[in-house]
């Protein structure tokens, strides 16, 4: 009840540019639900889309910028948390909200991500990881499932499967998440900790590929593969799972890790106002 | 006194506790009985629980006396009815005793899940519709009181047994040490100070109103009208698709509770029972193509 | 300029530095790299005391990310690597050209390829800074041949970035980037600077990259309003992408057309007896400074030599090149590499003239190597 009421006065439209619709992501893409989840959250705080930035990278989740009437930007692969870094602290009194895939973070770019955790500079990272490069036409990802078809994995995919939620735990991330679009509230709730948390919070968003990767592993229309990744999940706290998973790639889901440590924006501007003083 | 209480307790007094799981029935009975064991008596006490999980009914009788046979009361004979949950305490109106029979009842309302058969907004759940006010009446004697609510202004809501513990032994006539002592044996060391102030607060209760006229007593109790203003306003649903966006995903036609969704030919969502649609606005949240717009608005005024 | 400060002793990478924060950056993101390390050094201890940031990122890439994001939140902003750093940030190069957001690179240049000299001068990346990020993208390279050049080019690096918002490259030889010379630090009221033109007109229907009359449309900034949309696709008026191809070719030719449109603004060299040299030496960095001493040697021998030393190596300045070689009957390009802008000159003097001097051993070009090469052409 308390859901039902909260989001009454929310209209997505107000945070959509409308000339841009409808977006080009495929049907049944979970992108789009955790759009709305974030511009639900970004409402839901009263967050003024003057001061919002989103800053995205390459892939089907590098898009979804665009549809948002903000400040966005769009930039090269892998590299919107170093581009995001350079703005938010350019600019602390912005949002910055990093938009991400699984390919763009944990594979082109890592690097950025362990850093960007490592800093804790305040901003919020949403990675949606729907297993797989979409735009590219289906090749596999670092989060792609063991066993899983892809254009580049014939036979099946052969690596293991990165947990980016562990990895960027134990880079320091000050907020750590995990949740599957199908939860929208939820989400929308989670994604709202993350915007508040006056740090570096890491949300990964399980988000499904149905177009691409569901039809070539024969994982069912899009209805039945937002409801399999909920199957897969276990909402839990992190602490408190079993290490053994039920299935190659069932996670946690909430707020898995909370490192609450000085925020680096705020450190460095402290430094550089003792350095003016001794100046004069 | 001891002489006095025997001969009250001649022939067997019965008390029914009734309640909801983990509202503290069981606690309650066991403090009632050994408070009779100290005065010499026989007790019987048995009781259904476990079945009820955190929720369900649960009761216990309680006969005491020189000698009890019997262990359960029979329907009209009970002394002192005491409810810990509204609509328990109707169900249980039976047993009281027609001729003065106490009835004791917290007004709070513990509305179980299956209680909600209609999921149409604004529906009322399936609970009884009496309000304390006419129950009341129906009766004729008795106390109903938000035992809660005074418990939660102690600062502890659970006590709110040990409110009604209070009343309780101001209409039973043993002494009030023995209570007091009873009970301190029987609540967790945490929650003693709690407890104590809470019976101390349902006799204070019960000395206060005893006295006042029934008119007097009825009229801070809510009636059905008050429930009725407090009911939700019925409202209905309004339905926007934005066909141009629509790129026929089914997601929100599979998702959908009341299956009031389907594709028509051109693959567009559209609305198929508007009838069975109650604006859970599953679709909405679930739709990648922010194609559909759910709203509900007052039911008496036009849907634009 | 008048009333400067007291000469100083200062290295060209610290008066790189020094330029830079004169200028107005407050934003500096680097990674270790030799031999620009001294840059980022001295921006970190500079920054903070005027209210600026410095950031050592994690990585080339992010560095070059890293300003950009920077310039786009209103910062002027700067990066200094050396060779394998500065093919690591060509991409975003590219970004900043596409996005037309200003920023300035410092490539302190060692041998290459690859790994090459960290600590050995070259001029092998003359190449690289004109077409290093792919497909067609302006460029503007500058290419300073003293300590105090360094602090005016960057000065001027800045002002051209601002102007122009496009990405400015300034190529400073390791010998140069290490070389300390005294000189005489301008008052910062005796600067020139320049800032971006930042929108502040009527917010609907707002086009952030309009076609302009000077071409540089003026760059919305985030919060105030705007709500622009920059992306490194190929996009028209509006900022979003497209792919019609009258609006392709409008989008990246306008980006080129602006630097072509301003080359007066962009355009700097140093002419020295050019009027009637006929052996004309085009050097440009340490290897200009050689030059010099060498067409003075040469000049005094009675043999009529001339330089033409660009600072704007990209984009080259054409028409000074033309009107110095009227009369030369040879032109000589010594380069600290196997050959590179000597294909420039080829292409507006022609191959017939056209000598070089090549040196990629990881020394400087002597003024006595190159007296010999123009006696021998004499």
């Amino acid at each position: 009840m308390a859901v039902a009421e909260s989001v009454d006065n929310f209209e997505i439209n107000d945070y959509l540019r409308l000339e841009m619709m409808p977006h080009f992501l495929c049907p049944g893409c979970g992108h789009g639900i955790a759009m709305r989840a974030l511009l639900w959250a970004v409402h839901e705080l009263g967050i003024d889309k003057n001061k919002l930035a989103i800053v995205s990278g390459i892939g089907c989740s590098g898009r979804m910028g665009a549809y948002v009437d903000a400040n966005t930007f769009h930039v090269t692969h892998g590299r919107p948390l170093a581009f995001a870094t350079g703005l938010a602290l350019a600019r602390p009194d912005l949002e910055v909200v990093v938009i991400t895939g699984d390919g763009d973070a944990l594979a082109i770019g890592g690097n950025h991500l362990i850093h960007a955790c490592r800093r804790n500079l305040r901003m919020t990272c949403l990675l949606l990881n729907n297993e797989v490069y979409g735009m590219t036409g289906g090749q596999v990802s670092p989060t792609t499932s063991e066993n899983r078809l892809t254009t580049t994995t014939p036979a099946g995919n052969l690596e293991p499967v990165f947990d980016a939620c562990k990895l960027a735990e134990a880079a320091g991330a000050g907020l750590v998440g995990r949740e599957v679009t199908l939860q929208t509230p939820t989400l929308k709730d989670l994604i709202k900790e993350g915007l508040a948390y006056p740090g570096f919070a890491f949300i990964e968003v399980i988000s499904d590929c149905t177009e691409i990767f569901g039809r070539k592993n024969d994982l069912g229309n899009s209805p039945e593969m937002i409801l399999s990744q909920k199957k897969s999940m276990r909402p839990d706290s992190y602490g408190t799972v079993v290490d053994e998973p039920f299935r190659p790639n069932s996670l946690p889901t909430g707020v898995l890790a909370r490192n609450d440590r000085p925020e680096y924006g705020e450190t460095y501007r402290n430094f550089a106002k003792s350095k003016q003083g001794r100046a004069k | 006194m001891a002489a006095k209480t025997r001969k009250a307790a001649t022939k067997p007094r019965s008390v029914l506790i009734v309640g909801v799981g983990g509202q503290g029935v069981i606690m309650m009975s066991k403090v009632l009985a050994l408070v009779c064991q100290r005065q010499g008596l026989q007790v019987k006490q048995s009781e259904v629980h476990g079945m009820a999980k955190r929720g369900g009914g649960v009761f216990s009788h309680i006969r005491y006396g020189e000698t009890v046979w019997s262990p359960t009361i029979p329907k009209g004979e009970a002394d002192v009815l005491l409810a810990m949950e509204w609509a328990e305490g109707l169900r249980w109106l039976d047993f009281l005793r027609r001729d003065g029979g106490a009835f004791i009842a917290d007004t709070k309302r513990i509305v179980p899940p299956f209680a909600f058969r209609s999921r149409k907004y604004g529906s009322q759940p399936i609970y009884s519709p009496e309000a304390p006010r006419e129950v009341m009446e129906m009766v004729g004697s008795g106390f109903a009181l938000d035992a809660t609510k005074i418990a939660t202004e102690l600062g502890e809501s659970r006590a709110a047994n040990t409110v009604l513990l209070g009343v309780l032994s101001t209409a039973l006539e043993f002494p009030v040490e023995d209570w007091q002592e009873v009970i301190a044996q029987n609540v967790p060391a945490k929650a003693l100070e709690a407890n104590k102030l809470a019976f101390e607060a349902g006799r204070d209760w019960a000395d206060a109103n005893r006295s006042a006229p029934m008119e007097e007593r009825l009229k801070d109790l809510p009636g059905r009208d008050d429930r009725r203003a407090a009911e939700i306003a019925p409202k209905t649903v309004q339905f926007d698709i934005t066909g141009e966006w629509c790129k026929g995903c089914d997601i929100c036609v599979k998702m959908c509770p009341e299956r009031c969704l389907r594709l028509n030919d051109e693959m567009i969502v559209e609305l198929s029972d508007p009838e069975a649609c109650t604006g859970c606005r599953i679709c909405e949240w679930l739709c990648p193509d922010f194609a559909i717009r759910v709203r509900r608005v007052p039911a008496l005024e036009p849907v634009a | 300029m008048s009333n400067r400060t007291l000469p100083v002793n200062i290295q060209g990478n610290h008066a790189c530095a020094l330029g830079a924060v004169a200028a107005g950056c407050r934003f500096y993101a680097g990674y270790p790299i030799t031999p620009s390390s001294e840059v980022a050094e001295r921006m970190s201890a500079e920054l903070p005391k005027v209210g600026g940031i410095f950031i050592q990122m994690e990585d080339e890439i992010g560095s070059m990310g890293a300003i950009i994001g920077a310039s786009m939140g209103g910062s002027k902003v700067m990066t200094a690597t050396s060779g394998p750093g500065f093919s690591l940030k060509q991409e975003n190069i590219g970004y900043a050209a596409m996005t037309e957001t200003p920023c300035v690179v410092v490539n302190v240049m060692r041998g290459g390829p690859s790994t090459g000299m960290p600590t050995r001068p070259a001029q092998g990346d003359v190449m690289q800074a004109r077409w290093g990020t792919h497909g067609d993208h302006p460029a503007i390279v500058l290419v300073p041949s003293s300590v105090k050049e360094v602090f005016d080019e960057t000065v001027r690096a800045f002002n051209l970035a601002e102007t122009l918002r496009t990405p400015v490259i300034l190529l400073i030889d390791e010998v140069v980037g290490h070389l300390v010379e005294t000189i005489a630090l301008p008052k910062a009221s005796e600067l020139d600077l320049v800032d971006r033109k930042w929108a502040d007109g009527p917010k609907k229907g707002f086009q952030p990259f309009a076609v302009t009359d000077d071409m540089v449309p003026p760059m919305p900034r985030p919060g105030d309003g705007y709500r622009a949309h920059f992306t490194g696709l190929t996009h028209d008026e509006s900022g979003f992408p497209t792919q019609k191809p009258e609006k392709v070719a409008q989008a990246v030719g306008r980006i080129l057309d602006k630097l072509e449109r301003h080359r007066d603004l962009i355009e700097s060299y140093e002419a020295l007896q050019t009027d009637d040299a006929e052996l004309l030496v085009v050097a440009y960095g340490i290897t200009g400074r050689s030059a010099r001493k060498a067409v003075a040697m040469a000049r005094d021998k009675g043999l009529k030599a001339g330089l033409l030393r660009p600072i704007t190596l990209w984009p080259f300045p054409e028409a000074a090149l033309k009107e110095a070689t009227k009369n030369a009957r040879h032109v000589l390009v010594p380069e600290m590499n196997a050959g590179q802008l000597c294909y420039e000159v080829e292409r507006i003097c022609g191959t017939e003239r056209i000598a070089r001097l090549n040196r990629f051993d990881g020394e400087a070009i002597s003024p006595a190597h190159i007296l010999e090469k123009i006696e021998e052409l004499a």
